[in-house]
């Protein structure tokens, strides 16, 4: 630590922020990363995880009943074909969008302050679309052909129908699954190997040796993985517009006031980043405090997502103004009454809660002080995600609750099922994410490793000749990590 | 050891002693051994058993056994069963055949037609070669069929509330002499039943019959028919003559919708209503006027008055209406027409208005019936009962009536019947009366009897069972009749056969056969008789106060029909309630006394009443009706019936719905329905309201949203549109006012991207030979009354579920065609509309549900009707939620897996029962589309017009539904759609619908309009 204050000016990134809490060596940084895959499993990790295995297992029960009932458990009703199962749906695949648009975009972008929370993020969104892809499996009245949705060659000759925007939907959410699953894992395999050589028991060096694929952190290794990783990164870099846009069209596609709007495919992939960075926020906030990890994903890296939620949410906003507008200005008369029934209608609380949750509460991160202040952004994680998941009900529900024959019109209440079937699909969330977090690098070692000053060929050269400096001194800090 | 000795093979050897010629001694002396010994072709032990028995009897004696043993298994007589070798003639397995019969409904025979398939009844028509029906029928016609295989039929003969059979009752009747006996009916035309009543009250002195309706008015046998058709313009004062309950309701709203029609300069008639209550017949008024029960009789007084009949004076002599409408009347002389409930007191008003314009005989016409449509009332009902308790009769005989319900609780009838020493009651259900009787005879349903009767204008016919009784003991009412008459069992048939001797002339045997193949015997209609001779009666006026006016309710009448499901669940025309009765009040009564309808999440929780009158109380849920006369509670009979079920009671594990989504789960489907009203008759003056308590859920299957907002939204959106009859004079194309604004593209507007490729042009679809026919349907709104016919006829037809009140409640009901009604009014104090929209598939040609499904599931088919393939069905809801018409049904629960065993019988073969999670909807009824496709391919010829009828349509008795091909340009369809008065709803969201509506005409009084 001899040179920490001379350094000081060093331990910056390109774009002159800090990328890490305070000056750390690469030991420390797989240290504080490492080690809590390897100690003895902390109490307060099995009462949480017991916590979200008890959702878990009240998703499966109420999975479970809904089976052997059908589905009128849930509040479903005429008018109102789809509720808490779509809008489930749509959020949990909304909040899937952070992590590869973390990984994937900002790598493209170069963005280095990614490094941090990138795979944290990246589980996130894997859970969340695992979440996800329950809602549509079990929203059907016939669960037990629902496997029809896929084109899967059969004696009747019998395609699925490739007009649905719900085909688009299987397609673009299973495909966004694959390549999300596969950019992570890869993305992992040198933190893994990093865990692979610290292993101290057989086990899990066989686990991790499996699982990390021989990597020896050869220049050939590194080549390839920086490849491989580019190459994924620029195929998901398209999914993430795409997957969320497909899902819009579930709605957009239809003739229904409320649904048939051009404006939801950009709208609903701003609101998805949105959820999505607002969910890391939540899940960020909570998880560096207790890992300690306050130095890796530092006050800076939550600054910057506060700042694209703040962004994402004032064009969310902007959607909808827009959308009142155009339903004005489109002068057509079932438009304009399903805009003022969201507004003034039945569920104008919904809409409200809405309104302020996405639009006016984001608005306080034009304050640097607020979006640098850990209580304030976790409230507006936390509301931002109420939101989010309201803005899914508005639409879903609203516009059908009242749509063009006034005599079919219903109200949509949903029953106990529906919200514990949600509250369950959060303990699916939690206990994957806590295994996540027990079992796996949270933050990604190597890539922070990339960023940080020491990764920079010109590090040692203290006196800027071309020659490294105190060369024992470097010597001993480089040779912690190398092994 | 048994001894079988026909077989017993040890015969004794000839012991004859006269032997010449011998071999030994022994052969000589006849020894028995030596016989033995030369009998035996072998050695003795080389044959036979070492015991008794042969061989022959061993295998005698197995084969015995096994016989008897196999027979312990039988305690019924073999029966054999036998294929269809020669099979009978006419009979193809799976294709059905149609008899003619006929169901008597308030004394008058409706005649039918009804559809067999292989033994079973499955559909219910109207008999279209009937000279007084135009093949029409009602919603109780419909659901008959239901009442006929209904799991809580009575299906054993009771004596003193235990099982019995019918033999112990016969036995009983033939033993015993009835001695002086009270027969009580409902209205019958019925020949054999006058005959056989006849019989039995003279059989001992101090006998009588009682007939009674649920009017409970007395009443002549004499009635009127309206002849609307050649009507110019009609006032009714109070009387629901186009309402389902009426005694006349398909002849009224057949003629009534000819009367109607405005287009090619045809006269249409203008309809003035009076009336207290909001019913169809107010619905389809021009002007309609709503005043107290007991103020309509003196506002026609009024206008008889003015028109120089003999009426007393009146409090509405100066009314504008009054003055307005009698010169309207005499405007139109004979072409006018009066038109009252029987009963009412406006009746005689009605009469003498008929007679001063001169209409009798020309739109009204009087006849009068058989002497057991005559009623004796709620007067002769409680002569009845004091006499019973007061010992003048021996045997009560109750036949198809229910008195214990029926009345009220000032005539203590169950009281009366304990008094009397036999009182046996037949019916299909043990009811109220049931339990209260030493005798009950389970009533064979009308489509497993023999009977007769006659139309409302008289026509006779004979009525054929289709089908044996479903259950051994169920007999009909006129073998129960004779059994009394006689005290001889005899069968129906002959009975029938016997009445009849007298009716056919020339050969019987043929003219029988002709009878019962028809379903009528022509030239016997009423003759008509001279019009009443009329004294107005001094006009009282009513109480000051709250009046209560108890009416039949439009679905399930006085409660006979309370037991079907279908009925239940189908929504009253005005109200859309179903599986309750409600106190209908104005929603300014409910607002000054306080009143409130919570309209909570969709679902209506309203206060409850107790409404007093005299010294009875009924405690019922309120509703609001716009429209309705201030200070006029009206409540429905019908409901709070206790049938005995004897089925158990359904209980499932906390996992399992099925408790609570099966509505045959709970005892008999009208136990627990509603309220009894029969307490509030027979009691006048003003009633009482106070509020008794709040929250009770009412089940609607329209106005989730709020009220106000969806008569003006439909409206503005162009749903309903009308106009009056002037108006439609100068502009013939008024309907085009009414299609939206901005944007109208037209399909040939958009790029030709798509076109080439366009479905309609694919091999598959024009190669079919259903390519030929394209369906189409035409709603003509101005003919529609609401009756709720085409509801039931649809149900009936395809097998659509029922699934309770709490299941609507939540939006789930399942009817594929339903009617909208919009109340069309200023606000709340001017005069209120109402109009009714039926709503079916609509067909779209370009049809938003198939693109969005992801399996299609629901695609065209090559004659131009939307499908539902209910076998690739995965049930996204994603078709319904795209639907602007949302006509498209969701099973949410598996409806048909909790279904009474009996009921499936009910079911038509030729339409699949959906299954849990699959979605349905109309289907044009494309099961008639492909039987006439089949028979005209066998026959090689084309569709003719009018060949396939859609169930809606068969049974609309307003003809307001046309269906047909739109590739024949001269088919009905193809000219009802050039009318100038069609539109399509929602037209602008480019999806092509093949249903079209017909705009809707009124004609005002243009001196009343100002005030409209």
């Amino acid at each position: 630590m001899s040179t920490e204050t001379h350094h000081k000016t060093a331990v910056h990134a390109l774009d002159d922020l800090p990328l890490l809490g305070r000056d750390l060596s690469f030991h420390e940084v797989t240290e504080l990363v490492a080690h809590h895959t390897e100690k003895k499993t902390p109490t307060a990790w099995f009462g949480a995880f017991a916590l979200a295995n008890a959702g878990l297992l009240l998703l499966v029960a109420m999975i479970a009943y809904l089976f052997w009932n059908g589905t009128g458990v849930w509040g479903l009703n005429n008018p109102v074909g789809w509720g808490y199962a779509i809008v489930n749906f749509v959020f949990w695949v909304g909040i899937g969008h952070a992590g590869t648009l973390i990984s994937a975009i900002l790598f493209l972008f170069r963005q280095q302050w990614r490094t941090a929370i990138n795979r944290s993020a990246e589980a996130m969104t894997i859970f969340a679309v695992m979440c996800a892809l329950i809602f549509p499996g079990i929203h059907v009245g016939r669960v037990w052909a629902a496997y029809w949705m896929l084109p899967i060659p059969n004696q009747m000759e019998m395609w699925p129908q490739f007009k649905s925007p719900l085909l688009w939907d299987v397609f673009a959410v299973s495909t966004y699954f694959t390549v999300s699953a596969v950019f992570w894992y890869v993305g992992m395999i040198p933190d893994l190997a990093t865990m692979r050589d610290r292993a101290t028991t057989t086990l899990r060096r066989k686990v991790l040796g499996f699982l990390s694929m021989g990597w020896t952190g050869a220049n050939r290794h590194w080549r390839n993985y920086e490849k491989a990783y580019l190459l994924l990164a620029a195929l998901a870099t398209p999914l993430v517009l795409s997957v969320h846009s497909v899902v819009s069209f579930d709605f957009a596609v239809s003739i229904i006031p409320g649904w048939h709007t051009t404006i939801f495919p950009p709208y609903f992939v701003a609101g998805a980043i949105f959820s999505g960075f607002a969910m890391v926020v939540t899940l960020l906030v909570i998880a560096r405090k207790i890992y300690k990890l306050e130095d890796i994903i530092t006050i800076g890296h939550l600054e910057k997502m506060n700042i694209i939620i703040l962004l994402t949410g004032t064009m969310v906003g902007f959607a909808y103004i827009t959308e009142f507008f155009i339903a004005w200005y489109s002068g057509v008369k079932y438009e304009q009454y399903a805009f003022l029934n969201r507004a003034f209608g039945p569920y104008a609380w919904a809409y409200w809660t809405m309104m302020f949750c996405n639009l006016v509460f984001p608005q306080f991160f034009w304050f640097k002080k607020l979006r640098r202040s850990i209580p304030f952004m976790f409230a507006v994680s936390i509301t931002t995600n109420i939101g989010m998941w309201f803005e899914r009900f508005v639409i879903t529900v609203t516009s059908l609750h009242r749509d063009y024959l006034p005599s079919s019109w219903d109200y949509y209440t949903p029953t106990w099922v529906d919200v514990l079937t949600f509250v369950g699909s959060f303990g699916l969330f939690f206990t994957l994410f806590l295994l996540f977090l027990r079992f796996a690098p949270m933050v990604a070692i190597a890539e922070v490793k990339y960023v940080m000053p020491q990764a920079d060929p010109h590090y040692y050269d203290d006196h800027g000749d071309g020659h490294a400096g105190d060369q024992a001194a470097k010597l001993a800090r480089s040779s912690h990590h190398a092994s | 050891m048994i001894e079988l000795p026909v077989l017993n093979s040890t015969a004794s050897a000839d012991a004859s002693p006269r032997k010449r010629f011998w071999r030994s001694v022994q052969h000589l002396e006849a020894d028995p051994g030596y016989s033995a010994f030369t009998e035996s072709e072998l050695m003795t032990g080389a044959q036979g058993s070492p015991g008794d028995s042969s061989r022959r009897q061993f295998l005698q004696l197995m084969g015995a056994s096994m016989a008897l043993a196999g027979l312990t298994a039988c305690r019924k007589p073999v029966e054999h069963i036998m294929p269809f070798v020669r099979k009978p003639e006419d009979m193809v397995p799976g294709v059905p055949l149609q008899y003619a019969t006929g169901m008597e409904f308030r004394g008058a025979l409706r005649p039918l037609v009804v559809e067999s398939t292989d033994g079973r009844p499955t559909k219910v028509e109207g008999n279209p070669e009937h000279p007084e029906s135009n093949g029409s029928s009602g919603i109780f016609e419909q659901a008959s069929l239901l009442a006929l295989y209904d799991p809580d039929r009575s299906q054993q003969v009771l004596r003193n509330g235990d099982g019995s059979t019918w033999a112990d009752f016969v036995r009983f009747v033939a033993e015993r002499d009835p001695g002086r006996t009270a027969v009580v009916l409902h209205p019958t035309a019925s020949p054999t039943v006058e005959r056989l009543a006849a019989a039995l009250a003279a059989r001992n002195a101090g006998s009588r019959v009682v007939v009674y309706d649920e009017s409970l008015a007395a009443a002549d046998a004499s009635r009127v028919r309206y002849h609307f058709d050649r009507a110019r313009v009609i006032l009714s004062l109070g009387r629901d003559f186009l309402g389902s309950t009426d005694v006349d309701h398909l002849h009224n709203t057949a003629t009534f919708a000819r009367s109607r029609a405005a287009d090619d300069g045809s006269t249409m008639s203008r309809l003035y209503v009076i009336e207290a209550g909001y019913s169809i017949t107010g619905g389809a008024a021009d002007h309609r006027l709503a005043l107290k029960p007991s103020q309509i009789a003196a506002f026609g007084a009024a206008v008889a008055r003015k028109l120089g009949a003999d009426a007393p004076a009146s409090t509405f002599d100066d009314h504008p209406w009054a003055a307005a409408i009698a010169e309207d009347l005499r405007g139109a002389g004979s072409a006018a027409v009066v038109v009252a409930d029987p009963t009412h007191a406006a009746a005689p008003v009605a009469a003498a208005i008929n007679a001063a314009l001169g209409s009798w005989g020309t739109t009204a016409e009087r006849f009068v019936s058989g002497p057991l449509t005559a009623t004796s009332g709620l007067e002769g009902l409680a002569a009845l009962a004091s006499d019973c308790a007061a010992g003048r009769f021996d045997t009560l005989l109750l036949v198809g009536v229910n008195p214990v319900y029926d009345l009220p609780a000032s005539v203590d009838f169950a009281g009366a019947m304990g008094k009397v020493a036999e009182t046996v009651h037949v019916g299909l259900h043990v009811d109220e009366t049931a339990v209260k009787a030493s005798w009950h005879v389970p009533m064979a349903h009308y489509l497993e009897s023999w009977g007769d009767g006659r139309s409302f204008g008289g026509t006779l016919s004979v009525t054929q069972p289709l089908i044996a009784p479903l259950y051994d003991a169920a007999h009909s009412a006129i073998e129960v009749l004779s059994l009394f008459a006689t005290g001889t069992d005899r069968s129906g048939y002959d009975l029938v056969r016997e009445s009849w001797s007298g009716v056919l002339t020339g050969d019987f045997e043929k003219a029988w056969r002709r009878v019962i193949h028809d379903g009528f015997l022509p030239g016997t209609a009423y003759a008509s008789s001279a019009p009443p001779a009329v004294a107005v009666p001094a006009v009282t006026s009513g109480p000051d106060g709250i009046e209560v006016l108890v009416q039949p309710d439009p679905t399930v009448f006085d409660g006979s029909f309370a037991n079907l499901s279908w009925l239940q669940e189908l929504p009253d025309p005005v109200t859309k309630v179903v599986w309750d009765n409600v106190a209908a009040v104005s929603p300014a009564t409910a607002a000054r006394l306080g009143l409130s309808v919570e309209l909570d999440a969709g679902q209506h929780f309203v206060d409850r009443i107790a409404v007093t009158l005299g010294s009875s109380t009924v405690d019922l849920p309120v509703w609001p009706v716009p429209g309705m006369a201030d200070d006029v509670v009206q409540v429905n009979l019908g409901y709070g019936r206790s049938i005995v079920s004897r089925r158990p009671e359904r209980t499932s594990p906390f996992w399992d719905t099925d408790s609570v989504t099966d509505v045959y789960g709970t005892g008999a489907v009208a136990a627990g329905v509603g309220v009894s009203v029969s307490d509030l008759r027979g009691a006048a003056g003003a009633a009482s309201i106070t509020r008794s308590g709040s929250g009770y859920l009412v089940a609607t299957t329209q106005d989730h949203g709020a009220l106000p907002d969806e008569g003006a939204e439909a409206m503005d959106r162009g749903l309903v549109r009308m106009a009056t009859l002037d108006v439609y004079r100068q502009n013939p194309e008024f309907v085009r006012a009414g299609d939206p604004r901005p944007i109208r593209e037209e399909w040939t507007d958009y790029p030709a991207l798509w076109q080439s490729r366009h479905p309609a042009d694919e091999p598959a679809i024009k190669d079919s030979p259903y390519f030929r026919n394209q369906w189409g349907m035409v709603i003509d709104l101005n003919a529609c009354t609401g009756c709720n016919a085409c509801t039931i006829a649809c149900q009936a037809e395809n097998n659509i579920q029922v699934v309770g009140k709490d299941q609507v409640s939540r939006g789930r009901e399942m009817h594929w065609i339903r009617l909208d009604r919009y109340f069309v009014g200023d606000g709340a104090d001017a005069p209120v509309q109402m109009v009714v929209q039926p709503l079916p598939c609509q067909h779209c040609e370009n049809a938003p549900c198939e693109s969005v499904c992801p399996v299609a599931a629901t695609v065209h088919s090559p004659d131009g009707t939307n499908q539902m393939v209910y076998n690739r069905c995965i049930g996204t809801r994603y078709c319904a939620n795209n639907c602007p018409y949302k006509v498209r049904r969701f099973n949410f629960y598996n409806w048909t897996k909790t279904l009474p065993a009996s009921l499936n019988l009910a079911h038509n073969p030729n339409v699949t029962v959906r299954s849990l999670g699959v979605m349905e909807k109309c289907s044009f009824c494309i099961q008639r589309v492909r039987e006439v496709n089949k028979r005209v391919n066998v026959e090689n010829r084309s569709i003719r017009d009018g060949e396939v009828k859609t169930a809606c349509q068969q049974a609309c008795p307003a003809s307001a539904i046309t269906f047909g091909d739109l590739n024949d340009t001269e088919s009905a369809v193809s000219k009802a759609k050039r009318n100038p008065r069609r539109y399509e709803i929602l037209a602008e969201l480019s999806v092509k619908p093949r249903t079209s509506y017909l705009g809707r005409i009124r004609n005002p009084n243009p001196q009343l309009e100002a005030g409209v």
